[in-house]
């Protein structure tokens, strides 16, 4: 029993955390009132930018004898690899969507 | 995207190295030319690359740590030349001596092999960045 007491007062309680609040993020107003389908629009622009320089860069190392071959890599690479980051946001808004859909009312 | 600036990086080695291959393939060209423009036999070229620091498009913890890199300047080499007596060749002087490039083929390969294996590391990280992109759209998958 006077155990039990000693270890109940030498312990500390629990006392609320205070001090830590959420950090909101930079720009957190600016995004505000931002729809997401205006973000991803934007994220596509984007994307085809992308595509469009990989084209050049193409044209550039075929028709006029100036680019070199992995700058046009370079850039097919990163049209390739934003287009799946795209294609991956998109998969996930559809999952999202269906999880929806198949919710039993 | 941040990774692009992996990209941009290893894009400036792979230039690098082509151009340094350039300087290479001329001179192994050029190893017994004996006349040129300004006269004289052809000068070994030598190219020297220098860092060149990032302005924006990464991490702000990177920001003076990061450095691409680019041709700093390409000399000539003013010795070594090799002299031959062939008094019936076109260049040779009053004395019939030739004067032959300063060109060492070997040393020509060994630059070329190392401009070689430094062209294929750049292009090994390009693609090491590239699986790390491709891993991280696989997360939750």
């Amino acid at each position: 029993m006077t155990d039990d007491f000693l270890i109940r007062s030498s312990v500390d309680p629990l006392k609320p955390l205070t001090g830590i609040e959420p950090k909101k993020a930079e720009g957190d107003k600016s995004t505000e009132g931002v729809s997401f389908g205006s973000v991803l629009k934007d994220a596509i622009t984007d994307i085809n930018k992308l595509q469009n320089d990989a084209d050049k860069a193409i044209a550039k190392v075929q028709l006029e004898d100036a680019g070199s071959i992995h700058d046009a890599m370079i850039a097919l690479e990163k049209a390739g690899i934003s287009f799946q980051v795209m294609m991956q946001v998109r998969n996930k808004i559809l999952d999202a969507y269906q999880e929806v859909m198949r919710m039993s009312v | 995207m941040e990774f692009f600036t992996t990209f941009k990086i290893t894009g400036s080695g792979l230039s690098a190295q082509r151009k340094k291959m350039d300087v290479i393939s001329s001179n192994i060209a050029n190893v017994t030319t004996t006349s040129t423009p300004e006269g004289g036999p052809y000068k070994r070229k030598m190219m020297s690359f220098a860092s060149d620091p990032l302005e924006k498009g990464f991490d702000l913890d990177l920001k003076d740590a990061v450095n691409a890199v680019k041709v700093g300047q390409v000399t000539d080499e003013k010795e070594g030349f090799k002299k031959v007596f062939d008094p019936a060749h076109p260049d040779a002087d009053k004395d019939g001596f030739v004067t032959l490039p300063n060109v060492n083929l070997m040393l020509e390969m060994t630059d070329l092999i190392t401009a070689s294996r430094a062209y294929e590391a750049n292009a090994t990280a390009f693609d090491a960045m590239k699986n790390m992109a491709l891993k991280a759209m696989d997360i939750g998958k």
